[in-house]
């Protein structure tokens, strides 16, 4: 796993994939989805996939792999080595989510909220193993929101693969819990190896988790609040931790699409005209309006400075 | 034109970014040169306004804020909350002397000396005024003149002002014209590239606009006199915008753009669909050109209509 490409730019997703094993294109193939990192405040979110022959299914099993949160750092590693080790029936991808990205996508203007982003990241991988000629026939996934709705959604945008859905699938399903074991080493070492763009000098990195709710998190994120700039990009803008913390320290900063803005002093009235105001005749304004040249140009006169 | 930032020792707004022109630059290396911001009477509003005195009034400026909503300025290591943008942009400052030549006309015709015209109380710096060359150039195009002793007595002249007012309208036409400046009735985006000029503007659109973008330095009364002396027709509100063209992105509720189902659902749709395309192909030949934009359908006189 070469992490170099996203550590010299964390601040775009970065797609990671073993070689496509000879086997897999031939033989029928289940395949495993999970991710890691998804309610972290810090850090990127990554979603894995691993796939291999449904007939070598038993070996898996043989592996041991087992859901990513029952083993400890140290153990995750030994085994993504393992999975890396059986290069001939065993093949993997990850899609890192920078931080960044997470941010921009749930707070531009048209949202798109975590769970679409999911959704999507996951079909994206799927598609690339089916594109990377993967004989995909199976394929489980760890569930993101309700579990039939999404099983739904996946079976029609995928009707030729027999899609199985469920919450726990990484303690359920050996493939999801080799799938959930790449994407949380690769989220470790994303989060590890994290070099921040910014200039933050001599930075500590002691920020715990980097979960919400970890005391030690929220210390860091009061610690690196810029009250201009808010947070490092390796800080989830959109957790409303995040936003909780910006909203009261750092300077207030309004964008055009707020909605607090919009019916702010002048009052909604002003913003949006009534549509029987079109029928009307004009309102004869006692003080004289501006010439449209300089209203359509926003330009006002200066009466001071 | 240059971009310059300045400092006070003031905690906010103490920057502004200002485009001027280049001889502020030049005057800023003199500084034996009087440069000074100078508060005066809109002859239109009578409000007090900025102007730019470069030079001990070699060059005068009026001063325009570009003010959009939710702007703010990065300047070098700085943040500047206010995110407007400051144009100075040279004026003939006979504007703002013609102001005190119609005030002391009315009060009493008769000719007086410069320095008694251009009084104010409330904005003394308007003897500033007086020591502008570009006023004593062109002070004989809007008054008569008479000299005593070898002092000149100034007196309003109407006649000479309208003259001299048209050929700014004129000026102005031109400067409209090459400028590819939207004149017509309908409302248009600024933003929105047309591919061609538009055929429906007349001559007139063209005279009307420019006689508004006028009026902006002329008091009222003379903005009516300069309509008539044009042949202006009486104005009309429908040139008006409606006052709110604020884009909006969220506040109503939304519904897709496209929404083909609508169309899909019912087969009995599709018949005449495809018997359209026939009379669609002949719709395409039209001549559009003189087509009326929709706007002008919300004018008052459609009011009656509406109305019922």
């Amino acid at each position: 796993m070469d992490l170099e490409d996203f550590e010299r730019d964390n601040s775009r997703n970065q797609l990671l994939v073993s070689s496509v094993p000879d086997v897999c294109r031939t033989e029928d193939c289940c395949l495993g989805i999970d991710e890691a990192g998804r309610g972290p405040v810090l850090g990127p979110m990554v979603y894995g996939i691993c796939y291999f022959p449904v007939s070598r299914k038993k070996d898996l099993v043989d592996l041991k792999v087992a859901d990513s949160k029952t083993l400890s750092e140290s153990e995750r590693e030994q085994l993504f080595e393992k999975l890396n080790a059986a290069p001939d029936y065993i093949g993997w991808a990850v899609h890192i989510l920078s931080p960044n990205v997470i941010s921009t996508s749930m707070q531009q203007r048209a949202k798109y909220n975590l769970n679409a982003l999911s959704h999507d990241t996951a079909i994206g991988l799927i598609q690339y193993a089916l594109d990377a000629g993967v004989q995909l026939t199976e394929v489980f996934v760890d569930t993101v929101g309700p579990a039939e709705k999404y099983q739904e959604k996946l079976k029609q945008r995928f009707p030729g693969l027999d899609v199985t859905v469920r919450p726990k699938a990484d303690s359920l399903f050996p493939v999801v819990s080799a799938a959930s074991i790449c994407a949380k080493v690769a989220r470790d070492r994303a989060v590890k190896g994290w070099k921040f763009v910014e200039d933050l000098g001599d930075i500590d990195t002691n920020y715990g988790s980097g979960y919400p709710n970890d005391p030690k998190t929220k210390e860091w994120l009061a610690r690196y609040l810029d009250p201009v700039f808010g947070y490092p990009q390796f800080v989830r803008f959109s957790w409303s931790t995040a936003q909780t913390i910006l909203q009261s320290r750092a300077a207030p900063v309004i964008w055009a699409d707020d909605e607090d803005a919009a019916a702010g002093s002048t009052g909604k009235s002003s913003s949006q005209p009534v549509l029987s105001s079109y029928f009307s005749s004009q309102k004869e304004d006692c003080q004289p309006k501006r010439h449209r040249f300089f209203q359509e140009r926003l330009l006002e006169p200066l009466s001071d400075l | 034109m240059l971009s310059r930032k300045k400092r006070s020792g003031a905690v906010r707004s103490d920057q502004w970014v200002l485009v001027a022109p280049d001889i502020l630059n030049e005057s800023a290396q003199k500084p034996t040169n009087k440069t000074l911001f100078v508060k005066l009477r809109s002859p239109s509003t009578e409000k007090g306004v900025l102007f730019l005195f470069i030079n001990s009034g070699e060059q005068i400026c009026e001063l325009k804020a570009f003010h959009e909503e939710y702007r703010s300025w990065f300047v070098g290591q700085t943040v500047q909350q206010d995110g407007r943008l400051l144009y100075a942009t040279p004026m003939d400052p006979l504007f703002l002397v013609l102001y005190y030549l119609i005030k002391a006309y009315r009060e009493q015709e008769k000719f007086q000396p410069l320095e008694q015209i251009v009084v104010d109380e409330e904005f003394p710096s308007c003897n500033m005024l007086l020591e502008c060359p570009r006023v004593a150039e062109s002070i004989h195009h809007v008054t008569e003149e008479k000299e005593i002793s070898s002092k000149k007595f100034y007196k309003y002249s109407k006649e000479k002002t309208l003259a001299w007012l048209k050929k700014k309208v004129d000026q102005t036409v031109k400067v409209l014209k090459s400028s590819e400046i939207c004149v017509g009735a309908g409302v248009q985006s600024a933003n929105f590239i047309r591919t061609k000029q538009e055929s429906d503007v007349k001559e007139e659109d063209y005279t009307c606009y420019a006689h508004g973008l006028i009026s902006e330095y002329l008091p009222v009364d003379l903005k009516e006199e300069l309509s008539k002396f044009l042949e202006l027709p009486e104005p009309s509100s429908p040139a008006q915008e409606p006052s709110s063209k604020k884009r909006k992105f969220s506040d109503l509720p939304v519904e897709a753009e496209e929404d083909y189902t609508k169309f899909n659902s019912d087969s009995k749709h599709k018949k005449p669909n495809s018997k359209m395309t026939a009379a669609q192909k002949s719709l395409a030949k039209v001549d559009k050109s003189g087509m009326k934009n929709i706007s002008s359908f919300f004018s008052p006189k459609s009011k009656s209509k509406a109305a019922k």
